[in-house]
Protein backbone atom coordinates (compact mmCIF):
# COMPACT_ATOMS: atom_id res chain seq x y z
CA UNK A 1 0.00 0.00 0.00
CA UNK A 2 3.06 2.38 0.53
CA UNK A 3 2.17 4.37 2.89
CA UNK A 4 3.56 7.67 3.58
CA UNK A 5 5.04 8.39 7.11
CA UNK A 6 6.46 11.90 7.77
CA UNK A 7 8.44 11.38 10.95
CA UNK A 8 10.88 13.86 12.28
CA UNK A 9 13.53 12.36 14.59
CA UNK A 10 12.49 13.62 17.91
CA UNK A 11 9.25 12.73 17.42
CA UNK A 12 7.33 10.47 20.70
CA UNK A 13 7.60 6.60 20.48
CA UNK A 14 4.38 4.34 20.47
CA UNK A 15 4.83 0.83 21.59
CA UNK A 16 1.84 -0.58 20.37
CA UNK A 17 -0.55 -4.25 20.45
CA UNK A 18 -2.32 -6.06 18.18
CA UNK A 19 -6.27 -4.89 17.44
CA UNK A 20 -7.45 -8.67 16.09
CA UNK A 21 -8.76 -11.60 18.27
CA UNK A 22 -7.36 -14.91 18.31
CA UNK A 23 -9.12 -16.85 15.01
CA UNK A 24 -11.40 -19.69 16.43
CA UNK A 25 -10.95 -22.47 14.46
CA UNK A 26 -12.24 -26.26 14.37
CA UNK A 27 -10.26 -27.72 11.92
CA UNK A 28 -11.47 -31.07 12.21
CA UNK A 29 -9.67 -34.09 10.54
CA UNK A 30 -12.03 -36.28 9.52
CA UNK A 31 -12.51 -35.42 6.15
CA UNK A 32 -14.86 -37.47 3.04
CA UNK A 33 -13.28 -39.51 -0.07
CA UNK A 34 -12.74 -38.46 -3.04
CA UNK A 35 -15.40 -40.10 -5.74
CA UNK A 36 -13.35 -41.27 -8.95
CA UNK A 37 -16.07 -42.33 -10.40
CA UNK A 38 -20.12 -40.56 -10.51
CA UNK A 39 -21.64 -44.05 -12.07
CA UNK A 40 -24.03 -44.87 -8.98
CA UNK A 41 -23.68 -42.27 -7.05
CA UNK A 42 -25.85 -39.96 -5.72
CA UNK A 43 -26.04 -36.53 -5.89
CA UNK A 44 -27.97 -34.16 -4.00
CA UNK A 45 -28.85 -30.67 -5.28
CA UNK A 46 -28.83 -27.82 -3.06
CA UNK A 47 -29.53 -23.69 -3.46
CA UNK A 48 -29.68 -20.58 -1.93
CA UNK A 49 -32.88 -19.40 -4.29
CA UNK A 50 -31.50 -16.30 -4.85
CA UNK A 51 -28.67 -16.85 -8.32
CA UNK A 52 -30.73 -19.38 -11.21
CA UNK A 53 -29.67 -22.91 -9.55
CA UNK A 54 -33.46 -23.52 -10.81
CA UNK A 55 -31.82 -23.07 -14.15
CA UNK A 56 -28.39 -24.28 -13.43
CA UNK A 57 -29.28 -27.74 -11.70
CA UNK A 58 -31.04 -29.17 -15.06
CA UNK A 59 -28.09 -28.46 -16.97
CA UNK A 60 -25.26 -30.07 -14.82
CA UNK A 61 -27.94 -33.05 -14.35
CA UNK A 62 -28.40 -33.46 -18.19
CA UNK A 63 -24.37 -32.94 -18.54
CA UNK A 64 -23.29 -35.42 -15.73
CA UNK A 65 -25.82 -37.94 -17.16
CA UNK A 66 -24.46 -38.20 -20.92
CA UNK A 67 -21.09 -38.98 -18.68
CA UNK A 68 -22.24 -41.36 -15.81
CA UNK A 69 -25.46 -42.66 -16.92
CA UNK A 70 -25.89 -44.56 -13.74
CA UNK A 71 -26.03 -41.23 -11.73
CA UNK A 72 -28.77 -40.03 -10.04
CA UNK A 73 -29.61 -36.93 -8.28
CA UNK A 74 -31.40 -35.63 -5.01
CA UNK A 75 -33.31 -32.48 -7.05
CA UNK A 76 -33.25 -29.18 -5.42
CA UNK A 77 -36.89 -29.31 -4.51
CA UNK A 78 -36.67 -31.99 -2.23
CA UNK A 79 -33.75 -30.17 0.16
CA UNK A 80 -35.64 -26.42 -0.65
CA UNK A 81 -34.13 -23.08 0.02
CA UNK A 82 -31.03 -23.83 2.21
CA UNK A 83 -31.15 -19.89 3.01
CA UNK A 84 -34.14 -17.45 4.49
CA UNK A 85 -35.59 -17.27 8.49
CA UNK A 86 -34.39 -21.02 9.12
CA UNK A 87 -31.19 -21.03 8.23
CA UNK A 88 -29.27 -21.99 10.75
CA UNK A 89 -31.81 -25.03 11.76
CA UNK A 90 -31.73 -25.78 8.09
CA UNK A 91 -27.57 -25.92 7.88
CA UNK A 92 -27.16 -27.55 11.41
CA UNK A 93 -29.66 -30.36 9.68
CA UNK A 94 -28.22 -30.68 6.94
CA UNK A 95 -25.76 -34.03 7.50
CA UNK A 96 -28.48 -36.05 8.74
CA UNK A 97 -31.21 -35.17 6.34
CA UNK A 98 -28.23 -35.54 3.08
CA UNK A 99 -27.86 -38.99 4.92
CA UNK A 100 -31.51 -39.70 5.18
CA UNK A 101 -31.63 -39.18 1.21
CA UNK A 102 -28.81 -41.09 0.23
CA UNK A 103 -26.48 -38.57 -0.54
CA UNK A 104 -22.99 -39.73 -1.68
CA UNK A 105 -22.04 -36.00 -2.53
CA UNK A 106 -23.57 -32.44 -2.99
CA UNK A 107 -23.74 -29.97 -5.33
CA UNK A 108 -24.43 -26.28 -3.27
CA UNK A 109 -24.85 -23.05 -5.36
CA UNK A 110 -24.22 -20.10 -3.25
CA UNK A 111 -22.73 -16.93 -4.30
CA UNK A 112 -21.80 -14.95 -7.20
CA UNK B 1 -20.52 -21.65 1.73
CA UNK B 2 -21.85 -22.89 5.21
CA UNK B 3 -24.40 -25.59 3.69
CA UNK B 4 -21.23 -26.75 1.81
CA UNK B 5 -19.40 -27.18 5.06
CA UNK B 6 -21.93 -28.48 6.80
CA UNK B 7 -22.35 -31.41 4.32
CA UNK B 8 -18.28 -32.18 4.55
CA UNK B 9 -18.40 -32.25 8.30
CA UNK B 10 -21.50 -34.65 7.85
CA UNK B 11 -18.66 -37.16 5.74
CA UNK B 12 -20.50 -35.79 2.43
CA UNK B 13 -17.81 -34.43 0.00
CA UNK B 14 -19.42 -30.92 -1.74
CA UNK B 15 -18.50 -28.86 -4.12
CA UNK B 16 -20.18 -25.12 -4.22
CA UNK B 17 -20.76 -23.65 -6.81
CA UNK B 18 -20.10 -19.60 -6.86
CA UNK B 19 -18.82 -16.73 -9.40
CA UNK B 20 -15.40 -15.61 -10.03
CA UNK B 21 -15.96 -12.79 -8.22
CA UNK B 22 -17.02 -14.23 -5.14
CA UNK B 23 -14.43 -16.98 -5.21
CA UNK B 24 -11.71 -15.46 -2.36
CA UNK B 25 -14.89 -14.20 0.25
CA UNK B 26 -15.64 -17.79 -0.15
CA UNK B 27 -12.05 -18.51 0.77
CA UNK B 28 -11.98 -16.37 3.19
CA UNK B 29 -16.03 -18.08 4.65
CA UNK B 30 -14.46 -21.48 4.50
CA UNK B 31 -11.23 -20.66 5.83
CA UNK B 32 -13.10 -19.14 9.16
CA UNK B 33 -15.59 -22.47 9.57
CA UNK B 34 -12.50 -24.08 9.46
CA UNK B 35 -11.32 -25.80 6.29
CA UNK B 36 -9.74 -24.81 3.55
CA UNK B 37 -9.81 -26.55 -0.74
CA UNK B 38 -13.27 -27.37 0.38
CA UNK B 39 -14.47 -27.88 -3.57
CA UNK B 40 -15.47 -25.20 -5.58
CA UNK B 41 -16.81 -24.95 -9.04
CA UNK B 42 -16.11 -21.41 -10.46
CA UNK B 43 -18.64 -19.74 -12.49
CA UNK B 44 -16.21 -16.73 -14.89
CA UNK B 45 -18.27 -13.66 -14.24
CA UNK B 46 -21.84 -12.54 -13.31
CA UNK B 47 -24.56 -15.39 -13.61
CA UNK B 48 -27.14 -12.79 -13.64
CA UNK B 49 -25.35 -11.10 -16.85
CA UNK B 50 -24.87 -13.76 -18.96
CA UNK B 51 -27.57 -14.57 -21.64
CA UNK B 52 -28.97 -17.81 -21.62
CA UNK B 53 -26.48 -18.94 -24.26
CA UNK B 54 -23.64 -18.04 -22.59
CA UNK B 55 -25.23 -18.96 -19.11
CA UNK B 56 -25.61 -22.93 -20.75
CA UNK B 57 -22.11 -23.16 -22.23
CA UNK B 58 -20.59 -22.22 -19.02
CA UNK B 59 -22.39 -24.44 -16.67
CA UNK B 60 -22.07 -27.28 -19.32
CA UNK B 61 -18.13 -27.01 -19.16
CA UNK B 62 -16.95 -25.27 -16.99
CA UNK B 63 -18.89 -26.01 -14.35
CA UNK B 64 -19.64 -29.39 -14.79
CA UNK B 65 -15.83 -30.16 -15.68
CA UNK B 66 -15.01 -28.43 -11.93
CA UNK B 67 -17.36 -30.62 -10.54
CA UNK B 68 -16.38 -34.06 -11.64
CA UNK B 69 -12.74 -32.51 -11.16
CA UNK B 70 -13.34 -32.03 -7.50
CA UNK B 71 -15.59 -34.62 -6.71
CA UNK B 72 -12.77 -36.99 -7.84
CA UNK B 73 -9.81 -35.25 -5.96
CA UNK B 74 -11.19 -34.59 -3.00
CA UNK B 75 -8.48 -31.92 -1.18
CA UNK B 76 -9.85 -30.61 2.02
CA UNK B 77 -7.57 -29.98 4.85
CA UNK B 78 -7.51 -28.19 8.15
CA UNK B 79 -7.51 -24.24 7.91
CA UNK B 80 -3.47 -22.75 8.05
CA UNK B 81 -3.17 -20.16 10.92
CA UNK B 82 -0.73 -17.92 11.22
CA UNK B 83 -0.04 -14.18 12.81
CA UNK B 84 -1.73 -14.58 15.38
CA UNK B 85 -0.06 -12.65 18.66
CA UNK B 86 -1.16 -12.35 22.32
CA UNK B 87 -3.02 -9.70 24.01
CA UNK B 88 -0.32 -7.60 26.22
CA UNK B 89 2.62 -8.13 23.21
CA UNK B 90 4.15 -5.29 21.50
CA UNK B 91 4.01 -5.94 18.02
CA UNK B 92 5.03 -2.89 16.69
CA UNK B 93 6.71 0.40 17.60
CA UNK B 94 7.81 4.04 15.86
CA UNK B 95 5.94 7.38 16.27
CA UNK B 96 2.21 8.43 15.29
CA UNK B 97 3.25 8.35 11.42
CA UNK B 98 4.51 4.84 11.68
CA UNK B 99 2.14 3.23 13.66
CA UNK B 100 -0.74 4.89 11.47
CA UNK B 101 1.18 3.39 8.27
CA UNK B 102 1.97 0.09 9.97
CA UNK B 103 -1.37 -0.42 11.09
CA UNK B 104 -2.66 0.54 7.96
CA UNK B 105 -0.61 -1.41 5.42
CA UNK B 106 -1.79 -4.46 7.44
CA UNK B 107 -5.52 -3.52 7.14
CA UNK B 108 -6.13 -3.08 10.86
CA UNK B 109 -7.73 0.87 10.21
CA UNK B 110 -10.74 2.07 8.10
CA UNK B 111 -8.19 4.81 5.95
CA UNK B 112 -8.72 7.38 9.07
CA UNK B 113 -5.90 7.73 11.86
CA UNK B 114 -5.55 5.79 15.25
CA UNK B 115 -4.68 6.80 18.51
CA UNK B 116 -1.65 4.19 19.12
CA UNK B 117 -2.93 1.32 21.22
CA UNK B 118 -0.35 1.33 24.10
CA UNK B 119 -0.75 -0.43 27.37
CA UNK B 120 -1.57 2.79 29.06
CA UNK B 121 -4.10 3.48 27.38
CA UNK B 122 -5.59 0.15 26.95
CA UNK B 123 -5.28 -0.07 30.87
CA UNK B 124 -6.97 3.01 31.42
CA UNK B 125 -10.43 1.80 29.69
CA UNK B 126 -9.69 -1.34 31.56
CA UNK B 127 -10.27 0.45 34.53
CA UNK B 128 -13.95 0.81 33.67
CA UNK B 129 -15.11 -2.59 33.96
CA UNK B 130 -14.69 -5.22 36.05
CA UNK B 131 -14.69 -7.70 33.40
CA UNK B 132 -11.42 -9.93 32.71
CA UNK B 133 -9.60 -8.86 29.51
CA UNK B 134 -9.47 -12.26 28.46
CA UNK B 135 -12.92 -12.91 28.98
CA UNK B 136 -14.75 -13.68 25.03
CA UNK B 137 -17.84 -11.58 24.61
CA UNK B 138 -18.52 -13.89 21.05
CA UNK B 139 -16.74 -15.02 18.13
CA UNK B 140 -17.46 -13.05 15.26
CA UNK B 141 -18.31 -14.32 11.84
CA UNK B 142 -17.04 -14.54 8.96
CA UNK B 143 -13.45 -14.27 10.10
CA UNK B 144 -13.99 -16.20 13.33
CA UNK B 145 -12.22 -14.09 15.83
CA UNK B 146 -12.80 -13.98 19.26
CA UNK B 147 -14.32 -10.73 20.74
CA UNK B 148 -12.71 -10.07 24.12
CA UNK B 149 -12.84 -7.64 26.50
CA UNK B 150 -9.14 -6.62 25.86
CA UNK B 151 -9.23 -6.08 21.98
CA UNK B 152 -12.77 -3.52 22.77
CA UNK B 153 -10.38 -1.69 24.72
CA UNK B 154 -7.98 -1.23 22.03
CA UNK B 155 -9.99 -0.47 19.25
CA UNK B 156 -11.79 1.49 21.10
CA UNK B 157 -8.31 3.01 21.77
CA UNK B 158 -7.71 3.61 18.43
CA UNK B 159 -11.26 5.21 17.75
CA UNK B 160 -10.96 7.97 19.78
CA UNK B 161 -13.08 6.74 22.42
CA UNK B 162 -12.74 8.19 25.75
CA UNK B 163 -11.93 5.30 28.41
CA UNK B 164 -15.08 6.40 30.58
CA UNK B 165 -16.93 4.79 27.17
CA UNK B 166 -15.97 1.08 27.71
CA UNK B 167 -19.38 0.05 29.39
CA UNK B 168 -20.74 1.54 26.35
CA UNK B 169 -18.29 -0.05 23.89
CA UNK B 170 -18.55 -3.70 25.33
CA UNK B 171 -22.46 -3.60 25.27
CA UNK B 172 -22.18 -2.93 21.38
CA UNK B 173 -20.12 -5.92 21.29
CA UNK B 174 -22.42 -8.11 23.03
CA UNK B 175 -25.28 -6.47 20.55
CA UNK B 176 -23.28 -7.52 17.48
CA UNK B 177 -22.26 -11.06 19.19
CA UNK B 178 -25.50 -12.03 19.42
CA UNK B 179 -26.83 -14.27 17.08
CA UNK B 180 -30.03 -12.66 16.12
CA UNK B 181 -27.89 -9.85 14.86
CA UNK B 182 -26.48 -12.09 12.20
CA UNK B 183 -22.71 -10.52 11.89
CA UNK B 184 -21.81 -12.89 9.34
CA UNK B 185 -24.00 -11.20 6.90
CA UNK B 186 -22.62 -7.60 7.66
CA UNK B 187 -20.48 -8.38 4.23
CA UNK B 188 -23.73 -8.61 1.77
CA UNK B 189 -23.85 -7.29 -1.18
CA UNK B 190 -26.41 -4.40 -0.63
CA UNK B 191 -23.72 -3.18 1.54
CA UNK B 192 -25.43 -1.99 5.19
CA UNK B 193 -24.03 -0.56 8.50
CA UNK B 194 -24.71 -1.06 11.38
CA UNK B 195 -26.48 2.22 13.43
CA UNK B 196 -26.72 2.33 16.96
CA UNK B 197 -28.96 4.11 19.10
CA UNK B 198 -28.26 5.16 22.59
CA UNK B 199 -30.48 5.18 25.74
CA UNK B 200 -31.10 6.04 29.11
CA UNK B 201 -29.12 8.38 31.63
CA UNK B 202 -25.98 7.84 29.50
CA UNK B 203 -27.29 9.96 27.10
CA UNK B 204 -26.85 12.88 29.56
CA UNK B 205 -23.74 11.31 31.46
CA UNK B 206 -21.50 11.05 28.44
CA UNK B 207 -22.39 13.92 26.67
CA UNK B 208 -24.59 12.10 23.71
CA UNK B 209 -25.97 14.56 21.20
CA UNK B 210 -29.65 14.60 20.44
CA UNK B 211 -30.69 18.12 19.00
CA UNK B 212 -29.35 19.91 16.31
CA UNK B 213 -27.51 17.54 13.81
CA UNK B 214 -28.18 14.97 15.51
CA UNK B 215 -26.51 12.42 12.75
CA UNK B 216 -23.99 14.38 12.07
CA UNK B 217 -20.20 14.55 13.53
CA UNK B 218 -19.09 16.97 16.14
CA UNK B 219 -20.15 15.67 19.65
CA UNK B 220 -17.05 13.25 20.49
CA UNK B 221 -19.35 10.22 22.09
CA UNK B 222 -21.54 9.78 19.33
CA UNK B 223 -18.92 10.53 16.70
CA UNK B 224 -16.09 8.02 18.32
CA UNK B 225 -18.69 5.19 19.19
CA UNK B 226 -19.82 4.80 16.22
CA UNK B 227 -16.75 4.54 14.87
CA UNK B 228 -15.68 2.17 17.14
CA UNK B 229 -18.09 -0.30 16.56
CA UNK B 230 -17.36 0.00 12.16
CA UNK B 231 -13.44 -0.09 13.11
CA UNK B 232 -14.53 -3.31 15.56
CA UNK B 233 -16.63 -5.28 12.83
CA UNK B 234 -13.14 -4.66 10.41
CA UNK B 235 -11.04 -6.16 12.76
CA UNK B 236 -12.82 -8.66 14.52
CA UNK B 237 -15.39 -9.58 12.00
CA UNK B 238 -12.59 -9.17 9.17
CA UNK B 239 -15.41 -7.15 6.98
CA UNK B 240 -12.77 -5.24 4.62
CA UNK B 241 -13.22 -4.30 1.46
CA UNK B 242 -10.69 -4.95 -1.24
CA UNK B 243 -7.37 -5.46 -0.75
CA UNK B 244 -9.33 -7.48 1.97
CA UNK B 245 -11.57 -10.10 1.04
CA UNK B 246 -14.75 -10.67 2.57
CA UNK B 247 -16.98 -6.86 2.42
CA UNK B 248 -18.69 -7.56 -1.06
CA UNK B 249 -20.88 -4.44 -0.22
CA UNK B 250 -22.32 -3.18 -3.60
CA UNK B 251 -21.74 0.32 -1.99
CA UNK B 252 -22.28 0.81 1.00
CA UNK B 253 -22.01 3.63 3.20
CA UNK B 254 -19.67 5.41 5.94
CA UNK B 255 -20.22 4.64 9.48
CA UNK B 256 -23.29 5.84 11.58
CA UNK B 257 -22.87 8.23 13.91
CA UNK B 258 -24.81 7.47 17.38
CA UNK B 259 -28.65 8.14 17.72
CA UNK B 260 -29.49 9.38 21.31
CA UNK B 261 -32.87 10.50 22.14
CA UNK B 262 -34.00 13.40 23.48
CA UNK B 263 -35.80 11.65 26.42
CA UNK B 264 -36.47 14.07 28.94
CA UNK B 265 -38.44 15.67 26.14
CA UNK B 266 -40.05 12.59 25.40
CA UNK B 267 -41.12 11.92 28.98
CA UNK B 268 -42.74 15.85 29.33
CA UNK B 269 -45.16 14.48 26.82
CA UNK B 270 -46.09 11.55 28.10
CA UNK B 271 -45.00 9.21 25.87
CA UNK B 272 -42.57 6.33 26.54
CA UNK B 273 -38.81 6.36 25.31
CA UNK B 274 -37.52 4.15 22.90
CA UNK B 275 -35.01 2.66 25.56
CA UNK B 276 -38.41 1.70 27.50
CA UNK B 277 -39.67 0.34 24.49
CA UNK B 278 -36.67 -2.28 23.58
CA UNK B 279 -37.08 -3.23 27.35
CA UNK B 280 -34.84 -0.80 29.41
CA UNK B 281 -36.45 -0.13 32.65
CA UNK B 282 -36.41 3.49 34.42
CA UNK B 283 -32.95 4.68 35.19
CA UNK B 284 -31.37 1.82 32.37
CA UNK B 285 -28.85 2.53 29.93
CA UNK B 286 -28.90 0.56 27.02
CA UNK B 287 -27.29 0.12 23.25
CA UNK B 288 -29.55 -0.89 20.35
CA UNK B 289 -27.87 -2.25 17.28
CA UNK B 290 -29.29 -2.85 13.82
CA UNK B 291 -28.35 -2.47 10.03
CA UNK B 292 -28.93 0.39 8.19
CA UNK B 293 -29.55 0.19 4.09
CA UNK B 294 -29.92 3.71 3.46
CA UNK B 295 -32.06 6.54 4.76
CA UNK B 296 -35.18 8.65 3.51
CA UNK B 297 -35.10 12.23 2.15
CA UNK B 298 -35.34 14.45 5.43
CA UNK B 299 -39.08 15.14 5.36
CA UNK B 300 -40.71 17.76 6.71
CA UNK B 301 -44.71 18.88 5.95
CA UNK B 302 -45.89 18.13 2.55
CA UNK B 303 -47.27 21.70 2.20
CA UNK B 304 -48.76 21.54 5.37
CA UNK B 305 -48.71 24.45 8.08
CA UNK B 306 -49.25 24.84 11.67
CA UNK B 307 -50.98 22.07 13.14
CA UNK B 308 -51.79 19.56 10.96
CA UNK B 309 -50.30 16.55 12.04
CA UNK B 310 -50.98 14.28 9.19
CA UNK B 311 -49.12 16.65 6.98
CA UNK B 312 -45.89 15.58 8.49
CA UNK B 313 -47.07 12.15 9.20
CA UNK B 314 -48.40 12.10 5.69
CA UNK B 315 -44.95 12.27 3.68
CA UNK B 316 -43.33 9.77 6.52
CA UNK B 317 -45.49 7.08 4.69
CA UNK B 318 -45.01 7.97 1.23
CA UNK B 319 -41.57 9.10 1.12
CA UNK B 320 -40.26 6.69 3.29
CA UNK B 321 -42.82 4.10 3.75
CA UNK B 322 -44.26 3.41 0.09
CA UNK B 323 -41.15 5.06 -1.48
CA UNK B 324 -38.06 3.49 0.05
CA UNK B 325 -39.60 0.37 2.45
CA UNK B 326 -41.76 -0.47 -0.46
CA UNK B 327 -38.70 -0.93 -2.80
CA UNK B 328 -37.20 -3.73 -0.27
CA UNK B 329 -40.33 -5.16 1.66
CA UNK B 330 -40.10 -8.16 -0.33
CA UNK B 331 -37.18 -9.27 1.43
CA UNK B 332 -39.26 -8.61 4.95
CA UNK B 333 -41.57 -11.31 3.72
CA UNK B 334 -38.95 -13.69 2.89
CA UNK B 335 -36.90 -13.69 5.72
CA UNK B 336 -40.13 -12.78 8.35
CA UNK B 337 -38.38 -10.09 9.26
CA UNK B 338 -38.08 -5.80 9.38
CA UNK B 339 -36.45 -3.10 11.95
CA UNK B 340 -37.73 0.36 9.82
CA UNK B 341 -36.47 3.34 11.93
CA UNK B 342 -37.86 6.79 12.36
CA UNK B 343 -36.24 9.92 13.78
CA UNK B 344 -39.35 11.69 14.89
CA UNK B 345 -38.89 15.54 15.39
CA UNK B 346 -39.73 16.70 19.00
CA UNK B 347 -41.96 19.79 17.57
CA UNK B 348 -43.74 16.92 15.70
CA UNK B 349 -43.83 14.26 18.49
CA UNK B 350 -45.40 16.94 20.94
CA UNK B 351 -47.65 17.90 18.31
CA UNK B 352 -49.24 14.18 18.29
CA UNK B 353 -49.26 14.44 21.84
CA UNK B 354 -50.77 17.34 22.58
CA UNK B 355 -54.11 15.96 19.98
CA UNK B 356 -53.73 12.88 22.25
CA UNK B 357 -52.13 10.39 19.97
CA UNK B 358 -49.62 7.60 21.35
CA UNK B 359 -46.86 6.21 19.62
CA UNK B 360 -48.75 3.73 18.71
CA UNK B 361 -50.99 5.76 17.07
CA UNK B 362 -48.40 6.66 14.71
CA UNK B 363 -47.24 3.25 14.06
CA UNK B 364 -51.08 2.67 13.05
CA UNK B 365 -51.35 5.60 10.65
CA UNK B 366 -48.27 4.74 8.76
CA UNK B 367 -48.60 1.09 8.69
CA UNK B 368 -52.37 1.74 6.82
CA UNK B 369 -51.12 4.49 4.99
CA UNK B 370 -48.20 2.94 3.71
CA UNK B 371 -49.31 -0.15 1.53
CA UNK B 372 -48.16 -0.76 -2.10
CA UNK B 373 -49.80 -3.50 -4.26
CA UNK B 374 -48.71 -7.11 -3.63
CA UNK B 375 -47.85 -7.95 -7.41
CA UNK B 376 -44.88 -5.23 -6.55
CA UNK B 377 -43.84 -6.74 -3.92
CA UNK B 378 -44.35 -10.15 -5.71
CA UNK B 379 -42.35 -8.64 -8.55
CA UNK B 380 -39.58 -7.67 -6.99
CA UNK B 381 -39.71 -10.55 -4.99
CA UNK B 382 -38.40 -12.70 -7.86
CA UNK B 383 -34.70 -11.66 -6.90
CA UNK B 384 -35.09 -13.73 -3.46
CA UNK B 385 -37.75 -16.14 -5.40
CA UNK B 386 -40.43 -15.16 -2.70
CA UNK B 387 -42.92 -17.91 -2.31
CA UNK B 388 -45.85 -15.30 -0.99
CA UNK B 389 -48.41 -17.99 -0.44
CA UNK B 390 -46.09 -20.52 0.67
CA UNK B 391 -44.81 -18.18 3.41
CA UNK B 392 -48.51 -17.20 4.09
CA UNK B 393 -49.42 -20.70 4.32
CA UNK B 394 -46.54 -21.38 7.11
CA UNK B 395 -47.85 -18.65 9.05
CA UNK B 396 -44.08 -17.20 9.07
CA UNK B 397 -45.45 -13.44 7.52
CA UNK B 398 -48.47 -11.57 8.85
CA UNK B 399 -52.01 -12.25 7.22
CA UNK B 400 -52.68 -8.81 5.87
CA UNK B 401 -49.88 -9.91 2.70
CA UNK B 402 -52.71 -12.80 1.75
CA UNK B 403 -56.35 -10.98 2.63
CA UNK B 404 -57.02 -12.13 -1.05
CA UNK B 405 -55.53 -13.49 -3.87
CA UNK B 406 -55.83 -10.56 -5.75
CA UNK B 407 -52.41 -9.30 -7.09
CA UNK B 408 -53.61 -5.30 -6.85
CA UNK B 409 -54.80 -5.84 -3.62
CA UNK B 410 -52.68 -3.46 -1.02
CA UNK B 411 -49.96 -5.06 1.70
CA UNK B 412 -47.87 -3.22 4.05
CA UNK B 413 -45.05 -1.60 3.79
CA UNK B 414 -43.86 -1.14 7.51
CA UNK B 415 -44.44 -5.28 7.66
CA UNK B 416 -45.91 -4.73 11.16
CA UNK B 417 -46.81 -1.77 13.19
CA UNK B 418 -45.19 -3.32 15.97
CA UNK B 419 -41.65 -3.20 14.25
CA UNK B 420 -41.51 0.48 13.49
CA UNK B 421 -38.81 2.20 15.69
CA UNK B 422 -39.57 5.62 16.70
CA UNK B 423 -36.72 7.99 17.99
CA UNK B 424 -37.56 11.64 19.05
CA UNK B 425 -34.20 13.44 18.41
CA UNK B 426 -33.39 16.51 15.72
CA UNK B 427 -33.80 19.75 16.21
CA UNK B 428 -36.92 20.92 17.61
CA UNK B 429 -36.63 24.59 16.22
CA UNK B 430 -37.83 22.38 13.05
CA UNK B 431 -39.71 20.12 11.58
CA UNK B 432 -37.27 17.37 9.85
CA UNK B 433 -37.70 13.95 10.23
CA UNK B 434 -35.62 10.48 8.69
CA UNK B 435 -36.45 6.99 8.00
CA UNK B 436 -33.91 4.59 8.12
CA UNK B 437 -34.23 1.16 6.23
CA UNK B 438 -32.53 -2.06 7.84
CA UNK B 439 -31.83 -5.20 5.84
CA UNK B 440 -34.50 -7.74 7.18
CA UNK B 441 -33.19 -10.09 9.32
CA UNK B 442 -29.55 -9.36 8.76
CA UNK B 443 -28.61 -6.67 11.34
CA UNK B 444 -32.02 -7.03 13.36
CA UNK B 445 -32.20 -4.79 15.88
CA UNK B 446 -30.64 -6.09 19.54
CA UNK B 447 -30.84 -3.93 22.34
CA UNK B 448 -28.50 -4.67 25.28
CA UNK B 449 -28.34 -3.53 29.02
CA UNK B 450 -24.78 -0.96 29.68
CA UNK B 451 -23.66 -2.35 32.77
CA UNK B 452 -21.77 0.14 35.09
CA UNK B 453 -20.07 -2.45 37.12
CA UNK B 454 -17.18 0.12 38.21
CA UNK B 455 -19.70 2.68 39.25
Amino acid sequence: MNAITNTAPDEPQYAVVWPLGRLQVDGGTDFPKSLPDLNGATIGEMWDWLYKGDSLFPIVREELRKRYPDIKFVEYPVIGNIHGPDENEIVAGLPQLLQALGCDAVVVGVGH
Amino acid sequence: MRASVAAIRGGIPSVAIVGSHFQAQAKTIERSLGVQDSGMAVYPGHIRLDDENEFRRKVATDIVEQIISELGNVKISPARQGGEHKPREIVFRGSIDEVNAHFYDRQWTEGLPVIPPTLDRIDAFMKHTARRPDEVIGVLLPERREATVWNVAVNGVMSGCLPEYMPVLLALVEAIADPEFRIEDHGSTPGWEPLIVISGPVTKTLDFNFGTGVMRAGRRANTAIGRFLRLYTRNIAGLRIPPGETDRAGIGNPFNVVIAEAEDFVRSIGWPTYGMERGLKEGESGVTVQSMMGASAPMAGHGSEGNDLLGYLDPMADVFGKAILGYWVHTAVAFAHWDPLIIMNPQIAKLAADKGWSKNDIRNYLYERAQIPARDVEFRGRFVNLELASQLEKGIVPAAYGASKDPDRLVPCFYTPESIGIVIAGNPATTWQRGYMNNHEQGAAVTKNIAWDRG
